[in-house]
């Protein structure tokens, strides 16, 4: 069994570089089909941080009451802070919230109007950072329900809004990725179909010769690995050739860094070359398979 | 080659299935290596190739089947070699119903024929050598036991001096040579020449036919299907005449053409 794979392999090697022209041709075009899905699929992945970036702001602001005492502030932080659906709480105190406004007055070129007020009129706050923006409501409801809370800054339309938006970005960008999947799929298994279309004299002949199937088939199935092979190698030396320069233009484009480099690093060998090999050797067993069945 | 007259009789007297005893004047009783049955071939679209045809070819036997354009002969061809399967009625060879073998064991059938055709259908990226060796190595043969062979086959048709020679290089007649060293390296039962001398001048193609006729004094059964009234008259040998499909004659010793 072994040294009928290994013969099958060492006939397969035979015939990809006795039909070089055509073989290199296939490589080219898997190359391509393969660099189009690995794009399209680091885009995705850059999209999905972009988006998880900007759910990340989303934030429930509670203004406290300028009677609470600090055991009541420490209090409603503490329960809020266990909330499940809540990432992080800070507060800020009435002395931070007015360097801040007086910052930001500033910053706009606009007069300071507290400088005629003796006391700080603003509020010292929690900002509650969400692990899920859906999820504003229910702690909305917590904190509107305590007491040492005067007032929460109503978000909801700001964000339904970023949720709708959000979701549609990421089912356009899974419907886009599915559409380059479908065609990258359609495209390498009609290659390695011409590819083995030019072979079928050689087929034929080794049928009447008596060849069984699996002799006729594995060499086929193993050039269609090694085409699909050769594409990925190459699809994946390019990208990392560019992965610099690709990761900048992420970082601009997106102003996130794309994950860190590593995960996406593994996703995209594995991708390419499961995608690579795994439809080389469907396509061309699928191939040879219609001379066989007479 | 002798002109003697031979009588017009049918082939097979003295078998057993005519009710008669062998006598001592007769060959032993030979196997009879491909036998059809009532076939009928019958394509989807209609088209009956072949109607109600029998045939009994023994072991050793060397018949011509001669027939106009259409008649049925490569039809004929290809159920032997089962690339296609009859619509009715038997084709068994050497023992075994073609129709009732499972697609895995045709291979190890098809290494019992030996075929040749008229466009030679040889490996063009192969040398001479490389393209007999190739029915060997389909069939799994040991390298150690290949060499051997090959030589052989090559001496048998006398081409050993260009054995390293591609296709391309050759003559038609050299190809068709080739192509017989092919069928033969594997000891087939039966050789099956379709039109071997379609493509070839006569002078080559005389040659040809001597070499299939001494492939058959070795003992290798031989149907060739053939357009050379000539030979097949001049030879004298069992010819088979199909026209519309069925079997319009069966003697030996018969001419391409009915004789009268």
């Amino acid at each position: 069994m072994i040294g009928f794979l290994a013969f099958s392999v060492s006939r397969a090697w035979q015939g990809f570089w006795r039909n070089a022209a055509m073989s290199l041709a296939a490589t080219a075009t898997m190359t391509l089909m393969l660099l189009l899905l690995a794009g399209f699929f680091i885009v995705q992945n850059g999209l999905l941080a972009g988006l998880a970036f900007v759910e990340q702001k989303v934030e429930v602001v509670a203004d406290l009451r300028a009677t609470a005492t600090e055991a009541d502030v420490a209090d409603v932080r503490a329960r809020i802070a266990a909330l499940p659906e809540v990432r992080e709480v800070t507060f800020v105190s009435k002395e931070e919230a007015l360097r801040r406004y007086r910052e930001a007055r500033t910053a706009q070129g606009e007069e300071d109007h507290t400088r005629y007020v003796d006391d700080n009129p603003l509020r010292a706050s929690l900002e509650v950072k969400l692990r899920d923006p859906a999820d504003f409501g229910t702690v909305m409801d917590s904190l509107r329900a305590d007491p040492a809370v005067e007032r929460v800054k109503n978000i909801t339309d700001l964000v339904n809004r970023v949720i709708t938006v959000t979701d549609f970005l990421r089912t356009a960008g899974l419907a886009i990725l599915a559409v380059i999947g479908a065609i990258v799929l359609f495209i390498i298994i009609n290659t390695i179909r011409l590819a083995v279309v030019g072979r079928a004299e050689e087929i034929e002949i080794m049928r009447l010769v008596g060849a069984s199937d699996a002799f006729i088939r594995w060499p086929f199935v193993f050039e269609g690995a090694l085409v699909g092979l050769l594409g990925a190698a190459i699809t994946l030396a390019t990208i990392g050739a560019f992965a610099d320069p690709l990761g900048a233009f992420m970082f601009d484009f997106f102003r996130v860094l794309p994950i860190r480099v590593g995960a996406i690093a593994r996703d995209v060998s594995l991708l390419v070359l499961g995608s690579g090999v795994g439809l080389g050797v469907v396509g061309a067993w699928i191939s040879v398979r219609t001379y066989l069945i007479r | 080659m002798t002109l003697d007259a031979v009588t017009d009789r049918p082939a097979h007297e003295g078998s057993p299935e005519r009710g008669l005893e062998p006598g001592p004047w007769d060959p032993p009783a030979r196997r009879d290596l491909l036998v059809l049955n009532d076939v009928t071939k019958r394509y989807p679209n209609g088209r009956e190739a072949l109607r109600d045809v029998d045939l009994v070819i023994p072991e050793g036997d060397f018949v011509f089947l001669v027939g106009p354009s259409g008649a049925g002969k490569s039809t004929l061809m290809k159920l032997i070699i089962r690339d296609e399967l009859a619509t009715s009625g038997e084709v068994v060879l050497d023992g075994e119903d073609l129709a009732r073998l499972p697609r895995r064991k045709v291979p190890r059938v098809r290494r019992k024929i030996g075929t040749v055709f008229q466009d030679y259908k040889l490996l063009p990226g192969k040398t001479v050598r490389e393209n007999v060796a190739f029915a060997l190595e389909v069939t799994g043969t040991p390298r150690g036991r290949i060499r051997p062979a090959v030589e052989r086959a090559l001496r048998h048709v006398g081409l050993t001096g260009q054995a390293e020679q591609f296709p391309r290089q050759l003559s038609g007649g050299e190809q068709q040579r080739t192509a017989i060293a092919r069928a033969l390296v594997h000891d087939p039962r039966l050789v099956i020449a379709d039109e071997p001398t379609g493509n070839l001048d006569p002078l080559i193609s005389w040659e040809i036919i001597q070499l299939l006729l001494r492939i058959n004094e070795l003992g290798v059964t031989v149907l060739m299907a053939t357009h050379d009234a000539d030979v097949v008259t001049a030879l004298r040998k069992r010819v088979v005449a199909l026209d519309e499909g069925r079997v319009i004659r069966d003697e030996i010793g018969g001419g391409y053409h009915r004789r009268g």
